[in-house]
């Protein structure tokens, strides 16, 4: 028997609708002239800080799922505004390499707590891009359920469940974790994690807690005088003569590894961040710095932060993410500044 | 010297040390064209000769200077290498301690920070006769004392002994014999590794891993293997 053509009453729509709208007969509306700028205008271009880098479209990723060169997300709590992005460093576009790092934000209501997590894959592992991902998901899962018993948050924990996370990824479902599973996952999945929560304490002032496996970091920019103050070792903090890039990395987790705690002052804003965008930032004393002291006293348009950060210099070709969050009264419009 | 502050970008200095004694003569032609020829792949790899600096000395009785340490994007040519001479190895480990504590304050000073620098240290022969080139050799590499010490790949070609050419690379990994006795055709190995071993640790500190990736030369075997 013939198959039966599946008829519906929208059949013939499409059809007509399509010849109808090129109907030679139909006068099209003149093009006007826009208001706006073109959108390949000088606006768009990325902020030059001493010697850009190379000028050049990029190369598609090679992936096995779909990996967007750039992220940019933010919203405001009543008393928090959080900006983020990630995206793909020069290097990576150039090579047709994805972007490998990864953030996450959540609000937790009940709470009123920020939480969030950065990540950057360690390149010489196969699948470091979903490691990235794997690990930021896990930790915001982890330190939420942890905040639905109560306000306080074992970051300790939350760092294992992440790492747990990446060896039951090389598990699959159905049979427990093995050690064989975690080498495994060291050599696909290896990544970079800061992950942490800011809360308002008495008095509304914002309590940050944060803890880190890796060389992504975190810094608090005092608005006032521009200056950045580390909160978290970084590669270039340690004082040596040369640098090492060498880093431990999830899913090995440090055996002494203890959370950062500080209190945000209302002139200060956090700043979490993967080293493609700390080793730019370098002493805090430098170019890039300057940008980022001027560009972040108060909370830019979500997309503006990416813009931001993809600023161009040479030899800074990693990727970049970067999470701010501000005390909410410092948002423009808002009723602060 | 004072540092400039922030930071400029990060580096990874390169020297290449080549036996410039007179047995190397016929083997010149072979090692400039290979030299000429990793210009050439590094201008094509611009990323990561962004993240390189060069440096091309040739030693004999003494060391002589054919490129100081540049941005070999800047470089119209890289000048030629002239055989003369016999085989300081003590001259070429003390010339490259000074000149790599003076490069390494330099970049610093210019705001760049500055991976390990890497040495690819080539010799057709055995060093000369009461020289005292271990001691030279270990202060150079003595990370305890020489806190920019390199990392040093050897690779020995000719009439170069393997069990010296082990003690100068500071890696077991790191040290190369040629296989057999066409030693133009091993200079070209070595001069091809040695391009790929640049433009892989300049792409590789692009992606934040480690500093320095060394390809193993074809035709060379590891010396370790010999041991």
């Amino acid at each position: 028997m013939e198959p039966t053509p599946h008829t519906s009453p929208a059949d013939g729509w499409l059809d007509s609708y399509l010849v109808g709208s090129m109907d030679p007969s139909v006068e099209p509306l003149p093009v006007a002239e826009s208001p706006h700028a073109p959108a390949t205008g000088a606006g768009w271009e990325p902020f030059v800080v001493g010697t850009p880098c190379l000028r050049f479209e990029p190369r598609p990723p090679s992936t096995i799922s779909y990996r967007p060169d750039t992220l940019c997300d933010g919203w405001s709590t009543d008393q928090l505004t959080v900006r983020l992005a990630s995206v793909r460093g020069y290097a990576h576009r150039h090579d047709g390499r994805p972007r490998e790092d990864d953030v996450a934000a959540a609000y937790h209501q009940p709470t009123g707590t920020v939480v969030f997590a950065v990540a950057d894959g360690v390149s010489s592992a196969s699948q470091a891009y979903i490691g990235a991902t794997l690990v930021c998901r896990a930790a915001i899962d982890d330190i939420t359920a942890q905040l639905d018993d109560g306000p306080e948050v074992d970051l300790v924990r939350t760092v294992r469940s992440a790492a747990w996370q990446l060896a039951a990824r090389v598990a699959g479902g159905g049979r427990a974790v093995t050690a064989e599973d975690s080498q495994e996952a060291e050599r696909r999945y290896a990544t970079t994690l800061v992950a942490g929560t800011v809360g308002v304490g008495r008095h509304g002032v914002p309590e940050v807690s944060l803890v880190q496996v890796g060389d992504s970091g975190a810094w608090v920019l005092h608005r006032g005088s521009g200056r950045f103050e580390r909160l978290l070792k970084t590669k270039d903090s340690t004082g040596e003569e040369v640098l090492s890039s060498a880093v431990t990395p999830l899913p090995r987790v440090p055996t002494a590894l203890r959370p950062t705690r500080v209190s945000l002052r209302p002139d200060s804003v956090l700043l979490v961040g993967s080293d493609g965008f700390g080793d730019p930032l370098g002493d805090g004393a430098g170019e890039v710095a300057q940008l980022f002291a001027h560009h972040l006293r108060t909370p830019p348009p979500i997309r503006g932060i990416a813009h931001l950060l993809d600023f161009s210099r040479e030899t800074f070709d990693d990727d970049r993410t970067l999470l701010a969050v501000w005390p909410r009264h410092l948002l423009p419009g808002d009723g602060g500044e | 010297m004072s540092s400039v502050s922030g930071n400029s970008g990060t580096l990874l200095p390169i020297y290449v040390m080549a036996d410039e004694s007179a047995s190397m003569n016929a083997n010149m032609a072979a090692l400039n064209a290979g030299l000429a020829h990793l210009h050439l792949k590094l201008l094509a790899a611009p990323m990561a000769a962004a993240k390189v600096r060069f440096s091309v000395l040739g030693f004999a009785d003494d060391v002589v200077q054919r490129m100081p340490l540049v941005d070999l994007r800047q470089q119209s040519e890289i000048p030629q290498l002239v055989a003369r001479g016999t085989t300081s190895y003590q001259a070429a480990f003390e010339e490259l301690l000074s000149r790599i504590l003076r490069d390494v304050d330099q970049l610093k000073a210019d705001g760049y920070k500055v991976h390990r620098p890497a040495v690819f240290f080539m010799t057709d022969g055995m060093p000369n006769e009461g020289e005292d080139w271990v001691g030279a050799h270990r202060r150079l590499t003595d990370r305890s004392v020489t806190k920019a010490a390199p990392n040093i790949i050897s690779c020995g070609i000719g009439d170069a002994d393997a069990q010296t050419i082990q003690m100068i690379a500071t890696n077991p990994n790191f040290a190369y014999v040629s296989d057999g006795d066409r030693v133009g055709d091993a200079i070209s190995s070595f001069c091809t590794a040695l391009t790929q071993s640049v433009i892989s640790s300049g792409t590789a500190m692009a992606n934040g891993q480690a500093e320095l990736i060394v390809e193993p030369p074809a035709g060379f075997r590891m010396v370790v293997d010999e041991i």
